[in-house]
Formats: C-alpha cells, sequence, structure tokens
C-alpha cells in the first residue's frame, strides 16, 4: 500500500474531513496568516482564534515565557470580536476550507450571542465552545471547571446554534470523565480536549512572576502524557466523538491519540515552531497507514491494545 | 514599509558559523534561491541549535534574528551568545541544517529623496541597519553612528567601512570610537543641517533617547524593536507591546520597525 491509497477521512462531531488533522484555536490565527506556507485545503480544517462579541486588546505583556518542553502564555483572547472575523477575516478564507469557529464569552449569554451570528455563515462547519474562560459571574472559575455552569453554557449554546457544537474542555479538573458525560447529556455533537494546562513561572532574579498575569497556560509537548490520560478517560466515559489535543507535533502522537480514543487531532503550539506541522503530521499520518497496511485510518480510533502484563 | 516576498520554511544547511568579536557570532547559511528576498529590517525565525537535534523539545521555540544581509543564496545573521538557544545555535556546524522561517515583518522605509539618512544601532541592534545602509547609500548620504560596550563587540564594522558610508562610533570604554553613549554622536549629527531621517535599533533605553532626540529635532525616527515571539508570523500575539493611545501593536506582524510615535517606550522590555 502507498501513502496515496490510505483512506484518512474520517467524521468529526458530524462534520466530515478528509482527514482527521486541524489546527488548534489560538496556534493558527484567522487561518490567512498561514496562507503564504501552504494550500489550506490540505488540512482536515482549522479552529480559528476564539471570538468574543466585542473585540479585545488581551493582556499586557510579558504574554509568553518559555519553560523545559513547553511555554507558557496569558494572551487574555485578543481577539477582532465575531463581526470582524465576518466582515474582514471569513470571505478571504478559500473555499474548500473547513472552518471551526471558537467561541467564548465572559457571560454564558454572550456565547450564546456569538453562536448565533456564526450560524448559517457559509465555511463555518462548527461551532467550538472554549470552556476554558474565568466565569465573571461565579467569581472567575473557568466554565468548565464546574459541572453545572458548564451544563448551563452547553445547553444554552445548543440552543443558539443548529451547527455541530464541539466543548472544548479545561484540564484544570479532578474528574474530567464527568465533564464530558454533562456535554453528552447536553446535546453536544463532540468534545475537544485538552485546553492549556494552568501553570506559573518565576524569575528567581528578579522574584517576579516571568507572565504580567502571573498565572498562565502551559503548552506544548509537555502536556502530551496529561492529555492522553485524560482523552482516555473521556473515551470511555462517552459515546461522543473526541478531538485529541496536546503536545502533538509529529504522526506518531497524533496517532497515540487516536489509538486512546480520538477521531480527530488538533496540533497547537507546534505550528510556532513550524508552521508546516500540521500538514507534515497529515503527510506522516498517510505514511504510518501505509507502513502497517492500514488502508483506512479511522480504523485506528480506540484501537489500543492492553498493556503486556 | 517594505515588505519582501512572502515568507517560507526552509531546512538551510550551515555555511559558516565563527566567532566575530566579543561574544558575537556570525551565522551563514545557503537558504536557496527560492528563499524570498527580504526588505532591509526584516528578520527571520532560527530553530535554537541545529537540526534534527531541532527542533527540539527543550529550548522548544525559534529565535528571532534580523538578517544582517543577503548575498546570492546566502543569508547572514549576526548574533551574541546570550542564553542557552544562541549557545545552541553557536554549536551548529558547516553541513549542519538550521530551520529557518522568513523573511518576516515590516522592514525598514527608505528615506525620502534629498534627506541624510542617519542611522544608530547600539549593541547587537547593529545588525539590523547594515542592508539599510547598503540600499540607502544609493539614494543619498548615509551616516553610521555604532555604539557598544568595547570595540571588539562592534557588530559588522568593518562591513560598514567597506560600504563607503561615514561612520562614527562609541564605546562604553573608549576603545573605540568616542568614549560616550551612542546617542552624543547622534545629537551632534542632528545639529547639523538636515534635513534627516533617524534610524534607531539596539536596546531601548538608546531608542528611547534616539527618539527623544530626533523629535526635539523635528526629524522623523524610527525604531525597530526585539522581542520574545513564540512564532514570528504574527498567530501566537506573545510580542505584542503597548501602543501610544490604545492597545497593542504586534513586534512580528506590525514590526519589527515602527514609527517612534507609535511607541510607547515605557512600556517596552
Amino acid at each position: 500500500m502507498t501513502p496515496e491509497e490510505v483512506d484518512l477521512s474520517v467524521s468529526f462531531a458530524g462534520v466530515p474531513l478528509r482527514n482527521p488533522v486541524l489546527a488548534a484555536s489560538g496556534t493558527f490565527g484567522y487561518g490567512l496568516e498561514l496562507e503564504p506556507f501552504f494550500d489550506l485545503r490540505r488540512l482536515g480544517g482549522f479552529v480559528a482564534k476564539s471570538l468574543t462579541l466585542e473585540p479585545r486588546h488581551g493582556n499586557p505583556p510579558p504574554r509568553i515565557a518559555e519553560v523545559a518542553a513547553g511555554m507558557l502564555n496569558s494572551i487574555s483572547l485578543e481577539n477582532v470580536g465575531v463581526e470582524a472575523f465576518l466582515r474582514e477575516k471569513l470571505p478571504r478564507i478559500p473555499e474548500g476550507v473547513p472552518v471551526f469557529a471558537s467561541v467564548f464569552g465572559t457571560e454564558i449569554d454572550l456565547y450564546a450571542e456569538v453562536c448565533k451570528r456564526l450560524s448559517g455563515v457559509p465555511k463555518v462547519v462548527a461551532l467550538e465552545i472554549n470552556a476554558s474562560c474565568p466565569h465573571v459571574k461565579a467569581g472567575g472559575i473557568e466554565f468548565g471547571q464546574d459541572p453545572a455552569v458548564l451544563a448551563s453554557l452547553v445547553r444554552a449554546t445548543r440552543r443558539a446554534s443548529s451547527l455541530p457544537l464541539v466543548v472544548k474542555l479545561s484540564p484544570n479538573v479532578t474528574h474530567i470523565a464527568e465533564m464530558a458525560r454533562v456535554c453528552e447529556g447536553e446535546g453536544a455533537d463532540g468534545i475537544a480536549l485538552v485546553n492549556a494546562v494552568q501553570a506559573f513561572d518565576v524569575d528567581p532574579e528578579t522574584r517576579r512572576p516571568v507572565l504580567w498575569n502571573g498565572l498562565g497556560g502551559l503548552s506544548g509537548p509537555a502536556i502530551q502524557p496529561i492529555a492522553l490520560r485524560m482523552v482516555w478517560q473521556c473515551a470511555q466515559a462517552v459515546k461522543l466523538p473526541v478531538c485529541g489535543i496536546g503536545g502533538i507535533s509529529s504522526a506518531a502522537d497524533a496517532v497515540k491519540f487516536l489509538l486512546v480514543g480520538a477521531s480527530a487531532v488538533q496540533v497547537g503550539t507546534a505550528n510556532y515552531l513550524n508552521p508546516l506541522a500540521t500538514v507534515e503530521v497529515v503527510e506522516g499520518l498517510a505514511a504510518y497507514c501505509a507502513r502497517h497496511g492500514i488502508a483506512r485510518l479511522a480504523s485506528l480510533t480506540g484501537a489500543l491494545e492492553p498493556p503486556r502484563r | 514599509m517594505s515588505r519582501g516576498g512572502l515568507p517560507l520554511r526552509c531546512d538551510a544547511p550551515v555555511l559558516a558559523n565563527d566567532a566575530c568579536g566579543g561574544a558575537n557570532r556570525r551565522l551563514r547559511l545557503e537558504v536557496g534561491a527560492a528563499f524570498p528576498p527580504s526588505g532591509p529590517g526584516q528578520f527571520v525565525m532560527l530553530s535554537p541549535g541545529p537540526l534534527p537535534a531541532a527542533p527540539r523539545f527543550d529550548p522548544l521555540l525559534p529565535r528571532p534574528m534580523a538578517v544582517f544581509r543577503r548575498e546570492g543564496t546566502a543569508l547572514e545573521v549576526l548574533y551574541k551568545v546570550s542564553g542557552r538557544g544562541t549557545a545552541l545555535l553557536a554549536a551548529a556546524r558547516a553541513g549542519d541544517a538550521v530551520r529557518v522561517v522568513g523573511p518576516l515583518g515590516r522592514g525598514f522605509p527608505l528615506p525620502a529623496p534629498g534627506e541624510r539618512a542617519i542611522l544608530v544601532g547600539g549593541g547587537t541592534g547593529i545588525a539590523s541597519l547594515f542592508d539599510l545602509a547598503a540600499r540607502a547609500r544609493e539614494g543619498g548620504p548615509v551616516l553610521v553612528l555604532l555604539g557598544a560596550r568595547a570595540g571588539a563587540d562592534l557588530m559588522a564594522r568593518d562591513e560598514f567601512e567597506a560600504l563607503g558610508v561615514e561612520l562614527r562610533l562609541a564605546t562604553d570604554d573608549g576603545s573605540a570610537g568616542r568614549r560616550g553613549l551612542v546617542t552624543e554622536l547622534l545629537e551632534e549629527a542632528l545639529a547639523e543641517a538636515g534635513p534627516d531621517r533617524v534610524y534607531a535599533c539596539g536596546p531601548t533605553p538608546m531608542m528611547r533617547r534616539a527618539a527623544e532626540l530626533a523629535d526635539a529635532a523635528g526629524r522623523p525616527c524610527l525604531a525597530s524593536l526585539e522581542n520574545r515571539m513564540a512564532c514570528g508570523y504574527g498567530v501566537c500575539l506573545g510580542c505584542a507591546v503597548p501602543r501610544r493611545g490604545d492597545g497593542y501593536a504586534l513586534v512580528c506582524r506590525d514590526g519589527p520597525v515602527f514609527g517612534s510615535e507609535e511607541l510607547r517606550f515605557e512600556g517596552l522590555p
């Protein structure tokens, strides 16, 4: 079998994709930034930078810091706002590139309003609800950290749009499978995990936090084993399709997520160091399947073997 | 603002990677004919060390470096070993490959006809100004003012001399040129008859002083910023700096070159 003969197509959250590789929100801009590097139609699709009802400036610097095998960020969801996205960004994205629109807000009503405005818009094939945002009315806890709050959020966004609804889960919880069950119970079409892991770093010379915000989100290879554990637990807990995210920079990384139960994957931080990371994962997956005689990549989902004992 | 071709990524063989005074090094890469030409003041992202060890996980992120010059299919950067990423880069040998993404950012606009270009460079910021000096001299007079701690730290002094542009130096220890600050040279140059356009790249206090002096003398000033960044092409949003007025600019996408009136120097790293 040659790599060209492998069927890479998958279905995720009811959306048919030419391959399982998406670019993660916040690492791929509005897609246009990557256009100089490759034809975006080679991807399964991409998740656009999270959109709010109004534009946001984001946090003061320093916003990023390098740590062992990863990076911290505290951008605070700077974005152009949903209207500017619809008016200025989306029309410039080439036809045939499935766009997952990431949505967030500081209140549930604001999430729902953004979902409404993104519905019925060409190229937007699904919504991804970013549940890692601090919930102002609940004292700043992330929406995705409280099962009851998460349920309200999924219910409201589900009602606001008939588009396929993916919920991106926060890893900053004790029982991730419980959050997956909440999403399933409220009618989500899929879950994506994990978002960045809450983290902190200090400069010993200045004795100050390295980030302006103090707290940041850890991403990159450092979080991959945590993400694999959580995807594995969620895939067993729910029938919902799962999209695996966390430190994926190669096809081998992506295969691991498929084996523990993911139907699709997102490449995030790797885009920063290599703007071709996503397409290299696509090519690598075809080569992996050819090498292992796998005609349909989708058959890898959940194909984990038991531990050798 | 000058903008070269669209960026691309390539894994470029190292042609040379040599010490060139102080802790400074010169890296010469074979980027190939397909690598787009860069405008003066543009930059590239370089992997922290040679492939295949890089892309590595620790350190993870590429490093932004100004394009010093392009000669045919070779691209040169000048850098100073200042941390783990640059120390790993210094270990790259001829024949190793380094990952390059670029050229990136908005570079320097050339001076208007009749203007003298005054280039003010400090420390590693000097590397950003060489290509500008080479191009600006085609259109009019160019005065280059360079400053460093000591004569040995002055980057590319020989190359600037070979350009045939007017060169004035300042060092902290007086081992080359004037003992003092490069901005003192600027103050004197601005007392000469204009019109001039000031281009500054170096430590933030140097650029801030250059902008103040240019402003007081009624001359336009452009400053090229350095900042930590993860991607270099506008998606990580990590290199934000405060704009004068409201909000933030990205050094990688909106800069690295800014009109000094756009910046709030007190908020810069």
